[in-house]
């Protein structure tokens, strides 16, 4: 059997599936670095249903942090003024992040893209400074408390017999829920990108007219992507919040949204998969960027670096980078637009993706030149015999 | 019944804000103050969306990190003004004018004129997205260097003593009747409505202002007379730049300054630009005004004093809904 690149990517996959079941314990269960693998999940929804929205529609959405905030406080409204169950609110929650949505998108879809940019811009923080000011309705800048799921009895027994440290730690089934949640949410845009509705966004994207002319309704469809995008934000920051059991305002920030963009774009914004990857790598390394050891010999000659925001600490040996970590993904979401705008990630996947060829295009053209030239020798051959030179034409 | 949450209250029982109008003794006085301080603020709007306008016109582009400049228009006052006392105020104006325009021309050589020469594909996407990444940039660059604790400049500027009877001037306030106005933002809006002079008179009066109208007519024809588009964008960009740092500049005596101020700020902007009409200077003139007066009006006849700041922005939401609904073209605005 011939080898194939395919199936590095297969390789790939199942190393990535195992490494997700088997973090917990890659870690040693330390409820830390459990919670932060957690989070890179949650980062990697959302930025993955960012780029469903930007790299399949070309619609640019500022304001994904602040659906996912909307779903959450919803969420938690319904659960504390209405006696909703949790599950009942995640529901709720959802759909309300849907139709908050729905309005956005006919207000802004039928105009061009930067429409929407500048109204979810100017919602997100708007949104955000209004949940900070209803202390009453919403817990202000202390934010919103959320109960946790609870697990049904049956499921509860069946998952600690397959998961021998499920009790561990309060982490250990926040983690599961959100893993299964990233396979879910993957798979059901990865499906959707598949379907017709997949080609309708490309379409609409590449040639608006066009699309309209061979009957896609363009404006349904960007409302669709954008509505499903958001739904998907608002879902994973309900779940997230849940187990985390608190939501503040603050983590509707745009900072944070600019987070989000820097990782899908960093990742590939064109590719589901290179945007979720994006988020994790950017998300672990910012974890470990938060303090760089450094020798104290080094730090000593450092010291300078604290009149500009660093901090530099010799007893502990550290540099610690708290804003200049992002500045350092803002220049490189920058370089990465100028200079790789597929991102970094997502040309690898396309590259082991795509099928080989057994001859190229251009090996064909070549051979098909090859031959042309041969046949022209001969005919220059044959007519000089025949005492009657000419120029080839081709 | 469901016990009902506050905001749909408040939107329920709509006579609150009537009540609120004898509750406060909500005067005609009262609304000329507030009308007379939002057109002091909706100056400096009017600036900052003069200079985004400039760059839609020319460039054809939004720039998502103007709120940005403005920022960092107000964080270079602050430094100058915080670190050699006694440094005139005007100049250190100056100083925070012409940084901004420095950091939006280089960006504009480096990340813009990329996209002119047609070396970036899907141009517009690219547009939004790396003036968006300069934003988060800038945002964490002043963060590393000032802290997230808000600053305020000293106030650099103090009324002449006046008594005309009507108007009447103390140090820091004037009077008109018996109406206060705060004179930081009088100084604020002195200063902007000079620079407002100064970029129309440059527009309509000068052959760059001209070149400036003609490269956003069109392109080709100002290439064929002898205009360098590529210059005129990079000159484009760097003036909008130095005019979202002129209002940064004038108002960092009368805010406090955070790194992610700027968010607000362009938020405005945009609504500004939407409501006046995309590209149409007269447009962002008047949009800013009737930003100003709206939101001053609104916040003033808020029922509730504690939240009504929060609203401020609010009202900007609103009118910005109501454009794109009724009429996306704006004020002024020709085409889409």
């Amino acid at each position: 059997m011939k080898f194939r690149r395919i199936y590095i990517l297969w390789a790939l996959t199942a190393l990535f599936l195992v490494g997700l079941i088997f973090y917990p314990r890659l870690v040693n269960l330390q409820p830390y670095w459990v919670l932060v693998g957690m989070t890179a999940l949650f980062y990697a929804i959302l930025a993955s249903s960012w780029s469903l929205l930007a790299g399949y529609t070309g619609q640019f959405s500022f304001a994904h942090m602040a659906f996912m905030g909307l779903g959450t406080y919803a969420a938690g409204i319904l659960i504390r003024d209405m006696g909703f169950a949790p599950w009942q609110a995640t529901i709720g929650g959802v759909l309300i992040t849907g139709v908050v949505g729905l309005i956005i998108g006919y207000l802004c879809l039928r105009l061009r893209a930067v429409y929407l940019a500048l109204f979810t811009i100017a919602f997100a923080e708007i949104f955000r400074l209004v949940v900070k000011a209803e202390v009453k309705f919403t817990g202000g800048p202390n934010g919103l408390e959320l109960p946790t799921y609870t697990f049904p009895g049956w499921l509860q027994n069946l998952l600690r017999t397959i998961v021998p440290f499920w009790d561990a730690n309060v982490y250990i089934p926040a983690y599961y829920t959100m893993a299964f949640l990233f396979v879910a949410a993957l798979l059901f845009m990865f499906l959707l990108v598949r379907s017709r509705f997949g080609i309708f966004f490309r379409a609409v994207r590449e040639d608006e007219e066009a699309a309209a002319a061979l009957g896609v309704h363009v404006v349904n469809t960007r409302v669709l992507a954008f509505v499903v995008s958001s739904m998907i934000a608002g879902f994973a920051g309900i779940v997230f919040h849940h187990f985390i059991g608190l939501i503040v305002p603050d983590q509707m920030q745009i900072g944070r949204m600019s987070l989000i963009i820097a990782m899908a774009v960093i990742g590939g914004s064109q590719n589901l998969i290179g945007a979720a990857l994006g988020a994790i790598f950017i998300h672990f390394s910012l974890e470990w960027l938060q303090q760089i050891p450094l020798p104290t010999a080094v730090l000593q000659h450092l010291l300078f670096l604290n009149d500009w925001g660093f901090s530099v600490d010799l007893h502990a040996g550290v540099l610690r980078t708290n804003a200049w970590r992002m500045v350092g993904f803002g220049l490189l979401l920058m370089l990465t637009l100028r200079f790789w705008q597929n991102g970094l990630i997502s040309p690898i996947i396309d590259w082991l993706a795509r099928r080989e060829a057994v001859e190229s295009v251009a090996q064909r053209f070549q051979a098909e030149r090859d031959m042309d030239a041969v046949d022209d020798v001969q005919a220059i051959g044959s007519q000089a015999e025949a005492g009657n030179p000419q120029e080839p034409t081709s | 019944m469901w016990p009902l949450p506050d905001v749909l209250l408040h939107a329920m029982h709509f006579h609150m804000w009537l009540d609120a109008l004898f509750k406060f003794q909500i005067t005609g006085t009262y609304i000329v103050r507030l009308i007379l301080e939002g057109l002091l603020i909706g100056v400096i709007y009017a600036l900052m969306a003069l200079g985004l306008t400039l760059i839609f016109s020319v460039l054809n582009i939004v720039s998502f990190a103007h709120g940005e400049f403005y920022m960092i228009g107000g964080y270079v006052v602050y430094a100058i003004l915080h670190h050699y006392k006694g440094f005139p105020g005007l100049l250190a104006i100056v100083v925070a004018a012409l940084v901004t325009f420095v950091i939006g021309a280089v960006f504009e050589r480096l990340f813009l004129q990329p996209m002119a020469k047609g070396q970036v594909e899907r141009p517009s996407e690219y547009a939004i997205l790396i003036t968006f990444g300069l934003s988060f940039f800038l945002q964490f660059v002043m963060l590393g260097i000032m802290g997230p604790f808000p600053k305020k400049a000293p106030r650099f500027w103090s009324f002449p003593k006046i008594d005309l009877g009507f108007i009447r001037t103390t140090k820091t306030t004037l009077f008109l009747g018996n109406i206060p106005l705060s004179g930081g933002r009088i100084f604020a809006a002195i200063i902007a409505l000079l620079a407002l002079a100064a970029v129309l008179w440059f527009m309509y009066r000068t052959w760059t202002g001209w070149a400036l109208q003609a490269v956003s007519q069109d392109r080709n024809a100002a290439a064929v007379v002898g205009i360098n588009p590529l210059n005129m964008n990079t000159l484009a960009f760097g003036m909008g730049a130095m005019l979202a740092g002129l209002a940064g500049a004038v108002l960092v005596t009368v805010f406090s300054w955070v790194p992610w101020v700027g968010v607000p700020a362009s938020a405005k902007s945009f609504v500004i630009i939407v409501l006046g009409g995309m590209g149409s200077i007269p447009g962002s003139l008047v949009g800013g005004l009737i930003l100003g007066v709206v939101e001053s009006l609104g916040t003033g006849l808020f029922p509730d004093p504690a939240r009504a700041q929060a609203y401020r922005d609010v009202f900007g939401l609103v009118i910005f809904a109501l454009v794109l609904w009724l009429k996306p073209t704006g004020l002024f605005g020709r085409k889409l």
